[in-house]
């Protein structure tokens, strides 16, 4: 039983039904902001230790990300958060009463990091739709592919997004006498990572100039020759069919990606190494860092890396397969998983446009999923994407976003929750290099430079910005031993003559087809719900990790992942006048979560169907660098 | 050319943006004519700047670089404008900004030229060819001027990428519909014919 706010029960089959007696099982009231609001403008214009605090744009965040803050600078807490994305994605609009086909290179583009995700994800969706199964090499290609991606992704985010928040430069301006205290202190990792003190690390960590930072460059470039060779084309790959890939593989090929990957073990090593390190520091330097960015213990992911022999695209199968995964997909309430099971996450997901600048929508086709499940008005295979541009207003409506909500629970997504899942799960299928044992997970990473050594990474007593940051690390040791593992699965089908990478199929012309991709960008969850009528795109909705984190407030006035983990955050920056406050913390966990809006590329103007590629505000209120 | 000499042209712009997608497309078209050894021409787009950075840093110098982009800089649209870039920077903030978006995404002439410049891949001779984009919306059409304008583009890029290393004008910028006719080839060069 993993549903406490939605009417759904199961029997004793395990299907899901509403619960009786329950007359309008989906219907809510909307609670007002309105008094809140008041308040809090109220305290602003009575004291002057209390301060609207805007961050806009977030910087060294992927797109367009606005934050508004009220601070209690006496105090040192954050009393309200707003987040806000600033533009409008309009995939959705887009691609309606397109050819389905479409759907995979127009939604690529929602990206620039993840576009070879969406493509994917895209496939899966028409997959399911028009009951398409790949060949294995095919399936096999794929998760190598998402892989190499998420390989791209994790360094940079940990060394030039979020990284640069832990550097020399930044720390020795924000509280100097953490820095001090850095020179002093030595690094336990030092062997792995090769900086004695943690302020020789912190150093390193510099923008532009620190080795740390060049090196990550460079590691994308490493991610990213990888993935061309596999995919043809990087971010936009022209690959990835529905029923597989499209592309020529050898075994010419395969040693030049293993060339490629074998570089991310030795720096897993070196990556993982230096997070743990920091993160220690700055919990040993003062506990109120195990604040940062801290909310509950609720997470979600679809889980990604299909097993070969049990991915059949299938929604009947939708579970079983689900649960073969290399991350297995799941729920994490307070702290426990409670479901794996796909079709639990799929029909516990539903979408809220109360704060956002949408209108709601009227009716509803799918009143069950494929095997009979109930589905709420507000689930993507029944929502409609209805612009309503208008002004900011927190008690109204205040961004572009949704307020996804799976049970009516605000929860956040992100790489790190595969990690937890897959550990908690015990699911994991046969496999080389990952062991998990309920409260961690093992990752045994192979001899380079360095000798072969056990990772593990333990499922966190604190949940912050600092274990969201220390849990990507591990993410790149973790995904570089799935590639492996898939790679050498990939070399006996070559070896074996099964080098068909992909299924022919026929658009269905006539009839209603629904389907939807299940898994991950690399932040985290990633859906496409597709619903085709007569060989047309009918409705398609994506829902991307930072859909999910940049939430507004819901109905009832919860506030989204990122809101509520800024509430929850202490200013712990040095600073003695207003002035020179610069919002170090408040950063620290906002980019914490990685977030990534290039999903909004596209700014509506009302009245037309105008858009706009690139808006970018300046403000000198936050720390921009 | 009469001498040997290495000429990068690069088109930047995203696709299917209409008139923002005209780098690519110039670069598309200029690489079914006919070029003399030591010129080569390539879409900079995918991968952003951090992936010409990387391309650039391998190979050996260029002597010009010609770039060419549909960029939003408050002019008169649908017009075309070139210029020799200054090699100006902004400072280191704005520098590691413009690498977020990079490695993030955003494709822009801007971002690539000071990311470029910082890693100091350019050489002294980078030329700026742009047209002032008149329709930004979604979709694989460019705008009526714009669309005249690919000819024109066209033409400078190749007498900009052709024209001999010296006696390159500095003017910041100049625009082709502004010349008569006859002097759009010359105007910017010396008038030596490649």
């Amino acid at each position: 039983m993993c549903f406490k706010n939605l009417p759904i029960e199961f029997d004793e089959q395990g299907k899901a039904y509403l619960r009786e007696g329950v007359r309008n099982p989906y219907t809510y009231d909307t609670k007002s902001l309105a008094t809140d609001d008041d308040k809090l403008r109220e305290l602003l214009a009575k004291n002057g230790h209390i301060k609207s605090v805007d961050f806009d744009p977030v910087t060294r965040v992927a797109g367009a990300l606005s934050f508004h803050t009220v601070v209690d600078i006496n105090e040192r807490k954050v009393l309200s958060a707003n987040s806000m994305a600033t533009l409008f994605r309009g995939y959705e609009v887009i691609l309606k009463g397109r050819d389905p086909r479409d759907a995979i290179f127009i939604s690529s583009r929602a990206c620039g990091v993840c576009g070879g995700v969406h493509a994917t994800v895209s496939s899966e969706a028409m997959e399911m739709a028009f009951g398409l199964k790949p060949p294995p090499l095919g399936i096999v290609l794929r998760n190598m592919l998402l892989a190499l991606e998420y390989l791209y992704d994790h360094p940079l985010h940990l060394f030039l997004l979020a990284g640069p928040d832990y550097s020399q430069a930044l720390v020795e301006t924000s509280n100097p006498e953490l820095l001090a205290r850095a020179k002093q202190t030595l690094a336990p990792g030092a062997n792995l990572h090769g900086y004695s003190t943690i302020a020789a690390l912190m150093e390193d960590m510099n923008p532009l100039t620190g080795a740390l930072y060049l090196e990550a460059l460079h590691m994308t470039r490493v991610a990213r020759e990888a993935y061309v060779l596999l995919g043809g084309k990087y971010p936009h790959p022209e690959t990835i069919v529905p029923g597989g890939v499209s592309t020529t593989i050898s075994l010419q090929s395969f040693n030049e990606i293993y060339t490629r990957l074998a570089q991310f073990f030795d720096y897993s090593k070196k990556v993982v190494a230096i997070w743990d390190d920091l993160t220690e520091f700055f919990y040993d330097a003062n506990p109120l860092y195990r604040q940062v960015g801290s909310r509950p213990k609720n997470l979600i992911d679809l889980g990604v890396w299909d097993d070969p022999e049990a991915y059949d695209a299938t929604y009947q199968h939708l579970s079983e397969w689900g649960d073969r995964r290399w991350a297995t997909p799941g729920v994490i309430r307070d702290g426990e998983l409670i479901t794996t099971r796909l079709q639990d996450i799929n029909i516990g997901m539903e979408e809220f446009v109360e704060h956002s600048y949408y209108e709601n929508w009227d009716d509803y086709r799918f009143k069950t999923d494929p095997l009979g499940a109930p589905l709420s008005p507000y689930h993507a295979w029944n929502k409609e994407t209805k612009p309503r541009p208008g002004g900011q207003n927190w008690k109204e409506r205040y961004t572009w976003d949704t307020a996804p909500r799976w049970d009516r629970m605000t929860v956040e997504a992100g790489a790190y929750v595969r990690l937890w899942n897959t550990a908690a799960a015990q699911k994991l299928p046969w496999n080389r290099y990952l062991e998990a044992t309920g409260s961690s997970l093992r990752i045994s990473m192979p001899r380079a430079k360095m000798p072969e050594m056990e990772l593990e990474w333990h499922v966190p007593q604190d949940w912050n910005a600092f274990e969201r940051n220390r849990g990507r690390a591990y993410c790149i040791a973790y995904t570089t031993m799935v590639c492996l593992d898939n790679w050498q699965i990939g070399m006996d089908l070559l070896k074996n003559g099964k080098t068909r990478v992909s299924t022919e199929f026929e658009l269905p012309r006539r009839g209603t087809q629904i389907g939807a991709g299940f898994w991950g960008a690399g932040r985290g969850y990633l859906s496409h719900h597709l619903v085709v009528d007569n060989g047309a795109i009918a409705n398609y909705q994506i829902n991307t990790p930072s859909t999910i984190n940049a939430s507004p407030r819901d109905p009832w006035g919860n506030p989204g992942a990122y809101e509520e983990a800024v509430m929850n955050t202490p200013i712990l920056e040095n600073f003695s006048k207003i002035e020179d406050y610069r919002g170090i913390d408040i950063l620290r966990t906002i980019r914490s979560f990685d977030p990534c809006m290039p999903c909004t590329t596209h700014i509506h103007v009302d009245g037309s169907d105008h858009v706009i590629s690139r808006e970018i505000n300046t403000c000198a209120c936050g720390l921009d660098d | 050319m009469t001498e040997t000499r290495r000429v990068f042209i690069g088109g930047v712009g995203y696709t299917n943006l209409r008139d923002l997608s005209v780098g690519p497309a110039v670069v598309q078209e200029l690489r079914r004519l006919a070029w003399p050894d030591g010129v080569e021409i390539d879409d900079l787009s995918p991968g952003g700047p951090i992936a010409a950075v990387h391309r650039f840093r391998e190979l050996p110098p260029y002597d010009r670089v010609v770039l060419v982009a549909a960029v939003d800089r408050g002019r008169q649209p649908g017009r075309i404008y070139w210029y020799r870039w200054d090699g100006i920077l902004p400072d280191r903030d704005e520098i590691q900004q413009r690498v977020a978006e990079g490695v993030t995404g955003v494709i822009s002439l801007d971002n690539l030229l000071i990311v470029g410049g910082y890693f100091a891949i350019w050489p002294p001779d980078v030329i700026l060819v742009e047209v002032e984009p008149v329709d930004e919306d979604w979709g694989p059409d460019f705008s009526e001027p714009v669309k005249t304008a690919i000819y024109a583009l066209m033409s400078i890029v190749r007498r900009a990428a052709l024209a001999p290393l010296v006696g390159l004008a500095t003017d910041p910028a100049t625009a082709w519909e502004e010349m008569p006719e006859t002097e759009h080839a010359d105007a910017l060069y010396d008038g030596t014919e490649a």
